[in-house]
């Protein structure tokens, strides 16, 4: 993900906070080489970057508290709040009769939620973090003509896997491996296999128009916690579920994979 | 980022030093007296533009805290024109280590340092009262 549309997630953020809290009159993320990474609608970049200016000169002048953590200001007609959360710094302005518990609720939440969201997203395949694990790659089963990525065999479809390295292997004929992300659903029923996910039809066509001559019949489901499995895939058949950005993952995967209804994977194909 | 600049001749106090008092300052000074004793106070600075009182647990920071607090004031006083949130009343900076209260009572600055579990509240209740 590159840094625009990471900007791009947080804005949307910022103004969702100050939607769902009027009481913040101003909100901004920048971190702590002073770069403004998001700003809400109503601060103008340049206010952002004295207040910036003003931090800094804490930052700097500050080292005997240890690592900043917060600066909270109280004035007679507002408040300003600069929170550290996971190296990057939420500063807001809240009215002067702000409910402070609910404003902390909400910026401390959400603000924490979504960017450690966003971090795990940036896990692309060739860039995980988590690979430098101690890890155990299980057999592989790469096939270098075929194949852009190095996959895996497993012997339980649904068991999960935990992560490999992948080795991207450079083919200029191969399209590059479409990975899409789902809103998790639930599927039962006494017939429904418990290895086999279901996602929309139009998504399985247009994967297919990639690869041309071959079957997509396995993905690979993973999750933002770093887990992921390889399983069959189908077509929903609920029409209720079409087109809505949802995969429907049976119990069993769901366990095992540490998900439940409505939390976010991604899904790629294993091309044959 | 900006170097720290010390300025010697303004802080270099070696241990807890009265300069000047005023009348003004008495009934603060005896509330910092009494907050000193509260769990978790490491210490104050109390300045005007005539004198200054620093009571710190180790003399060897003065300079340290001496810079935390004139920092921590002029931002906010930066930070409420920005804003237009008029006089501030108060700044507390959390770090990993110690929490920084800060405000101006009239001429006064006041600066108190203490562990990150002391109650900050209650010593701001006690600074407004004084």
């Amino acid at each position: 993900m590159d840094d625009e549309v990471y900007s791009f997630a947080l804005k949307n953020t910022l103004d969702e906070i100050q939607n769902i809290c009027p009481d913040i009159k101003n909100s901004f993320i920048f971190t702590e080489d002073g770069d403004i990474l998001a700003l809400d609608a109503n601060t103008p970049e340049k206010t952002a970057v004295s207040v910036v200016d003003a931090f800094d000169t804490i930052l700097e002048k500050g080292e005997v508290v240890g690592d900043l953590e917060s600066v909270t200001l109280d004035s007679t007609n507002g408040k300003v709040s600069i929170s550290n959360i996971n190296k990057l710094f939420l500063a807001t302005v809240t009215s002067r009769n702000a409910d402070k518990n609910y404003v902390n609720t909400v910026t401390h939440v959400l603000v924490p939620t979504i960017v450690r969201l966003l971090e795990k997203m940036n896990l692309t395949p060739t860039k995980h973090d988590f690979i430098k694990q101690d890890l155990k790659p299980e057999t592989p089963r790469f096939r270098p003509e075929e194949r852009q990525e190095e996959q895996f065999e497993e012997t339980e479809p649904e068991r999960p896997r935990q992560p490999v390295e992948e080795e991207v292997k450079p083919n200029g004929l191969t399209p590059e491996v479409p990975v899409n992300q789902f809103i998790v659903e639930n599927i039962g029923g006494l017939l429904v296999p418990a290895d086999t996910i279901r996602i929309d039809n139009d998504l399985l066509v247009q994967w297919q128009g990639l690869y041309e001559d071959r079957k997509i019949e396995e993905v690979e489901i993973e999750t933002f916690g770093g887990k992921s499995t390889l399983c069959k895939v189908k077509p929903i058949k609920d029409s209720k579920y079409e087109g809505k950005g949802i995969v429907q993952i049976p119990e069993k995967i769901q366990n095992n994979l540490e998900i439940k209804k409505g939390e976010l994977v991604r899904v790629k194909p294993i091309i044959p | 980022m900006v170097k720290k600049r010390r300025d010697e001749q303004e802080f270099a106090l070696t241990e807890p030093i009265t300069l000047e008092e005023t009348s003004s300052k008495t009934t603060l000074k005896s509330s910092l007296e009494e907050i000193k004793n509260y769990p978790g106070v490491i210490g104050y600075i109390l300045r005007n533009t005539a004198s200054a009182s620093i009571d710190l647990k180790d003399p060897t920071k003065i300079i340290d805290y001496a810079i935390v607090s004139s920092s921590a004031l002029d931002a906010a006083k930066q930070l409420s024109e920005l804003f237009d949130l008029g006089d501030p009343k108060s700044i507390i900076i959390e770090g990993t280590g110690i929490k920084v209260v800060s405000l101006t009572i009239d001429d006064n600055k006041v600066s108190v340092f203490m562990e990150r579990n002391a109650d900050s509240e209650e010593i701001l209740r006690k600074l407004h009262r004084a």
